[in-house]
């Protein structure tokens, strides 16, 4: 507690984790369904399904969920490092 | 993308969110009413089966794939129109921007939900997880549709970050939901350019994944055999179908909020006539891929396909297909290309009859061609139950509950793009200004200034 600065508002710190679990969160979404549609791949395999359009799907939709994720923990890590020092304590 | 510059100068546009009345109160309620009656009458569809519906053999589709794939077109209003107007830096698209993207994610939920009421048993959507096909167009649908909902939704929300980061400083109510959202934002030059960075990518990411989606859902119907169904040009002709029932959308979700909220200032006739001009270009290209599709068809003479056909143009589905015609062609074009009845009531009228008619487009898609399959079965009919219209009413509701309960907590138009316009502006002007006006005289020196 004695480390926390007299201005910082009640319940900072509980947003603040609040913050990191939904980017959290984000993440273990991206991945369950990259990973679904990877089992989806696995499936066509075999079952000796045609497996071009499994591979068609996975090789934009993945990419475009990593990219999505990616942009939200760029923006949440880039906002964290881009404050002010002074202001820093109130936000 | 300061956050202190805007506190008065458009205090006016986050009267919503800090003074909400009565008005709110009644139509949440009213919307929240119209939304549990249609999971009530959804209950007793999981409770008695698909039989309380319209559906039945040969036509296994009606009104909920119909509303699937007009909710999902009407949702290419938002994301790809503003990605596309920043994009090419329109400086107009200010105002305009977040009302469309709030669409976006609003009718894409609404639309990607329709899929599982139109199953016997719902929970059996689960097993797509299990044991999917990725062979299957309707799993392409739940790959793009989810992916284009994470894009919308991030994109949608990145530049609100300042704005939430305002209403955080004004102390607005809850507090807690505004810091968490707000991510620290102070607007410094480091947070603006990190922001700047994210919404170029999402942008661009944003429109290939737009279009695909509609594409895609355009599949499910044309990787058929069925007659009326099996087109190459389904793709594009669902792409410009949904641009133009979103545009239309659009158009009437601002009119309306302009008077609701009282926007004058900022949504001005000059993004109306902008926006209209661009639905008539829509209207001129839906009639060409709508003639290029039904020409084909009536020249190759299949009889498959012109049962089909005549089903549309001179049976039972004519007032539909005719109706569609009308509303989605001439009463547009007759009243966007003229200036005289290019006014705000005028937009609201054509944009309601592309709405209807670019849903009666979705009705004429789906039921014609089951109600006339290839096998030789006898011409079914479908008579949408009240199920079916409650469901829809729902959809409708949901959607406006969606908006309003949006506008209470975040505001409609963006705040920091708008001052950024200004400054922007004022920036240009004077660059402008320079480089014709005569320079300043050079600074005297002080004993020669002085008598």
């Amino acid at each position: 507690m004695s480390s926390q600065p007299p201005s910082r508002p009640p319940g900072s710190r509980r947003i603040y984790l609040l913050q990191v679990v939904s980017v959290v969160a984000i993440w273990a979404f991206v991945l369950g369904i990259s990973g679904w549609i990877l089992h989806l791949l696995r499936l066509s395999h075999q079952l000796h399904d045609v497996p071009s359009a499994s591979i068609g799907i996975s090789i934009v939709a993945i990419p475009v969920f990593l990219t999505g994720a990616s942009v939200l923990t760029y923006v949440f890590v880039g906002l964290r490092r881009g404050r002010d020092a002074g202001g820093e304590e109130q936000r | 993308m300061s956050a202190d510059k805007h506190e008065f100068v458009d205090g006016d546009l986050l009267r919503s969110i800090e003074q909400s009345g009565v008005g709110f109160r009644v139509a949440t309620t009213v919307l929240g009413l119209t939304v549990l009656t249609a999971w009530v009458l959804f209950s007793r569809q999981i409770l008695e089966g698909l039989g309380v519906t319209g559906l039945n053999q040969p036509v296994a589709w009606g009104f909920y794939i119909v509303n699937f794939v007009f909710f999902i077109g009407i949702s290419h209003a938002g994301t790809l129109i503003s990605a596309i107007l920043r994009l090419s830096q329109a400086e107009w698209r200010r105002p305009i921007t977040r009302m469309a993207e709030v669409i976006t994610v609003v009718v894409l939920a609404i639309g990607a939900f329709h899929p599982v009421l139109d199953l016997g048993r719902p929970e059996r959507a689960l097993n797509i997880f299990t044991a999917g096909r990725l062979q299957s167009p309707l799993l392409w649908d739940v790959s793009s549709i989810s992916a284009y909902f994470m894009a919308s939704t991030v994109y949608l929300y990145i530049p609100m970050i300042p704005d939430i980061a305002i209403l955080r400083d004004r102390g607005v109510r809850p507090r807690w939901l505004y810091s968490f959202l707000a991510w620290g934002w102070q607007g410094t030059p480091r947070q603006q350019a990190v922001l700047g960075r994210a919404v170029n990518i999402m942008m661009v990411l944003v429109i290939p994944i737009a279009v695909s989606v509609h594409t895609v859902i355009s599949y499910i119907f044309a990787m058929t055999l069925q007659p009326g169904w099996h087109s190459t040009i389904f793709g594009p002709y669902f792409v410009v179908g949904a641009i133009f029932s979103g545009i239309a959308a659009l158009l009437m979700v601002m009119i309306v909020l302009r008077r609701i909220f009282r926007l004058e200032r900022y949504l001005k006739q000059i993004h109306f006539d902008y926006l209209s001009r661009l639905l008539l270009i829509m209207a001129l290209l839906w009639f060409y891929f709508t003639f290029s599709e039904y020409l084909t068809a009536f020249f190759g003479h299949e009889p498959a396909e012109m049962r089909v056909f005549y089903y549309k143009v001179s049976g039972p589905y004519a007032p539909f297909f005719w109706g569609m015609v009308v509303c989605n062609f001439l009463v547009p074009v007759l009243i966007l290309a003229f200036r005289r009845t290019r006014t705000i009531p005028g937009i609201f009228v054509a944009s309601l009859t592309v709405v209807v008619g670019m849903w009666l487009e979705r009705l004429n898609i789906v039921v014609p061609s089951l109600a006339n399959p290839r096998s030789g079965l006898p011409t079914g009919y479908y008579l949408p139950s009240v199920v079916e219209w409650g469901m829809f009413a729902g959809g409708i509701a949901t959607f406006i509950l969606g908006f309003v309960l949006f506008a209470r907590f975040f505001p409609l138009i963006s705040l920091w793009e708008i001052q950024e316009g200004r400054e922007l502006s004022v920036a240009e002007t004077a660059a402008r200004l320079e480089t014709y006006l005569p320079d300043p005289p050079a600074a005297a020196p002080a004993e020669e200034a002085s008598p």
